[in-house]
């Protein structure tokens, strides 16, 4: 299995009225080809940001770190560097869509309303499968129908207000897989969506992925979901990866005190009567980022005159995992 | 679309039909009438005493004496059927050849005018707000202040001096003086073309400023829009994205208030026409409604709120083509 792509290091500052934030900072992952990476975490932790700088798509004030690297490997096998394309150049117009794809967390403002569900397709299948337009029809209704929605030969022609919520999330999927990205990034798909039909557009979506055989980041503040969908796992806290490895281990025996947190915060239904134990603490503003690990403030093991003075560094307290937290650094450097 | 257009349409002439009664009312509610104006004007100072019953003849004869209902349809009867205004008292000829070419002057104004204003303040509304905080907005902006600032007719002066030092001393008025009383033909509208971007540039110059700012103000919510992230995201050229997806909704507020826009053109223009010596119809109205001559003044009513009324629909009609959930009644 071969990396499809590699994040090194990437930082985002943006420029406001009160001086620069980084939001994210320093922030490692990959994604291997044919393979789900989850990455979880709270509100306003940057998993949004950090996937938007890989396609351009961040605003103007946006200034990614001087290190930070992105390489993508496309279809054909030729390495790119993400983030610093010409704008408006052919080869960035044929990364968005064509090599990677996005799908947003609020599919009815992801479609324009004064097109057809059908117009928005044909022309996203124009652009990166050269076809003409009765073909790029033909091979919309065709993805409508692959995604489930039934009668696809009149939906095509239904503006996006005509569909349901769970429909409408359907043919954003079709739109962005019918330009056949080799890599796909779910921004919370589900999150807006009613419980049941959250678990089918689940189902559809690693159905999909597997079929087509496309890489994914899936965006999600729930590592429930994560454990359904992702092989892999990257939890994000204030802008930095904290911990990251395949998602069952994770999930089966975290390692850093957050995502420890996280899964206990998840509802159970063997422990239904059980109160429920959200992570203590709010997340701290971008603005006041913690001295030292960020997630000291909250953390129930944090090492005073350590954990709140310098950032721990990444360490791999067990094979194929990774973990930023002073707890294995300590460890791992003792036994050393 | 097509059952859209005729419920709007049969919306437009029954709108059409209260004006034309409205119009007629209002012709109705200055004190007194043309009869007596009319007797005043011919015996004043002459020493012959009027009577009360030489003004109701002088009212019999010009028709002024019959039921208001039934003037009411004799007028628009007329204008409907035959396209006569009826008589126009103060110049003892008929309606229709006292505004005649003016309506055609005037009407070539607006529309000029309008089509000016929306040719540049769509385009650069849409780039300002593309470029948003950069010099370029900036400086859009001080212009925008400037000429929504600027008194119109002062503008009018400073433009007129300015196009008689560049372009010569024949630019005033609407023609040359070898085509002023020339029949129709294809030189003279070129040569009224020539004389027309003066006022349509004076006039539309606040109106530009304005919406300027209001182009730019919707655009940049638009930009902000998830659709057009996600559209970008699928690798749609950004000249392309700009036009299909934010501009497209951006205009809507530009698009529903061309009525308005005819409307505050036309109030603007007896002044300018004063400066620019123009002849068109918001001056005579003044001169018809001082005279009581209320047919002149109720024609020349009718053809604009028509006017406004006929924009409206139009812009209804674009503003359903734009967006389509309007039709749909979303
Ligand atoms: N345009 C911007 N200007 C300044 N700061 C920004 C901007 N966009 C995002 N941020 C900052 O970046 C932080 C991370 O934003 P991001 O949208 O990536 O969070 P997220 O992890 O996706 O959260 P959520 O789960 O709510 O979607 C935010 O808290 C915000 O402070
Ligand atoms: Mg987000």
């Amino acid at each position: 299995m071969s990396k499809m792509l590699s994040v090194e290091n990437l930082s985002i500052s943006f420029r406001t009225d009160e001086g620069v934030i980084t939001p994210v900072q320093g922030v490692t992952f990959s994604v291997e080809s044919g393979r789900t990476l989850g990455l979880v975490g709270e509100s306003g932790s940057g998993k949004s940001i950090s996937t938007k700088a890989l396609m351009q798509l961040l605003p103007g004030s946006a200034v990614l770190g001087a290190d930070s690297r992105m390489t993508y490997t496309d279809k054909s096998g030729k390495e790119i560097a993400l983030g610093h394309m010409k704008h408006g150049s052919k080869e960035l117009r044929r990364i968005r869509g064509g090599e990677i794809g996005m799908i947003f967390q609020e599919p009815m403002a992801s479609f324009s309303p004064v097109y057809t569900i059908g117009n928005q397709m044909m022309e996203a299948i124009m652009l990166h499968r050269g076809l003409k337009k009765r073909e790029a029809r033909e091979y919309a209704i065709e993805m409508l129908n692959k995604v489930g929605i039934s009668n696809a030969a009149a939906r095509v022609d239904q503006y996006p207000h005509e569909l349901s919520g769970g429909m409408r999330q359907r043919a954003m999927i079709a739109l962005t897989l019918s330009a056949g990205p080799a890599l796909l990034i779910a921004d919370e798909p589900t999150t807006a969506l009613d419980v049941t039909i959250q678990a089918q557009v689940l189902d559809l979506m690693r159905d999909l992925q597997r079929e087509l055989g496309m890489g994914m980041i899936f965006i999600t503040h729930d590592l429930g979901v994560i454990a359904q969908i992702a092989d892999d796992v990257a939890v994000m806290y204030l802008g930095t990866i904290v911990e990251r490895g395949p998602a069952k281990e994770v999930i089966r025996n975290p390692q850093h005190p957050y995502t420890q947190g996280l899964l206990d915060a998840i509802p159970s239904l063997d422990h239904l009567h059980d109160r429920l134990k959200p992570v203590p603490g709010d997340i701290p503003s971008p603005t006041a980022r913690p001295k030292g690990c960020p997630f000291h403030t909250r953390c129930a093991q944090a090492i005073s005159g350590t954990c709140d003075v310098q950032e721990p560094q990444e360490t791999s307290p067990l094979p194929g995992r990774a973990v930023r937290c002073w707890l294995h650094e300590t460890k791992s450097r003792s036994a050393a | 679309m097509l059952r859209f257009t005729l419920e709007r349409f049969a919306g437009m002439v029954v709108t059409m039909l209260l004006v034309s009664v409205m119009v007629f009312l209002i012709m109705e509610i200055p004190p007194g009438d043309y009869a007596d104006r009319y007797a005043f004007r011919k015996y004043s100072g002459t020493g012959v005493n009027v009577t009360e019953a030489d003004i109701e003849a002088i009212r019999r004869d010009l028709g002024l004496d019959k039921p208001m209902l039934l003037r009411y349809f004799d007028w628009i009867g007329g204008i409907v059927l035959r396209g006569d205004f009826g008589q126009a008292f103060a110049f003892e000829t008929s309606v229709t050849k006292v505004i005649g070419d003016k309506v055609w002057l005037t009407a070539g104004i607006l529309f000029s005018t309008l089509l000016l204003t929306y040719l540049v303040s769509i385009p650069i509304g849409i780039y300002a707000a593309v470029r948003r905080g950069s010099a370029v907005d900036y400086g859009l902006t001080v212009f925008s202040y400037l000429g929504l600032a600027l008194p119109n007719f002062l503008l009018a002066l400073v433009m007129l001096y300015f196009a008689n030092r560049w372009f010569g001393a024949d630019i005033g008025g609407l023609f040359s003086d070898q085509y002023r009383d020339a029949p129709w033909s294809l030189a003279k509208a070129w040569d009224m073309a020539k004389h027309l971007w003066l006022p349509a540039v004076v006039l539309a110059w606040s109106a530009v400023a304005y919406q300027i700012q209001t182009v730019r103000a919707t655009m940049s919510d638009e930009l902000n829009k998830l659709s057009v992230t996600a559209a970008r995201a699928r690798g749609v050229p950004e000249m392309k994205l700009l036009v299909k997806y934010p501009a497209r909704l951006a205009i809507n507020p530009v698009v529903s208030t061309i009525g308005f826009d005819v409307n505050r053109i036309f109030s603007e223009l007896p002044i300018v026409a004063v400066v620019l010596g123009l002849t068109e119809l918001g001056e005579l109205l003044l001169r018809a409604y001082l005279d009581l001559d209320m047919n002149v003044a109720g024609a020349i009513l009718l053809l604009l709120t028509f006017a406004i009324v006929f924009m409206n629909f139009v812009s209804d009609l674009l503003l359903a083509w734009l967006d389509p959930r309007i039709k749909l009644g979303v």
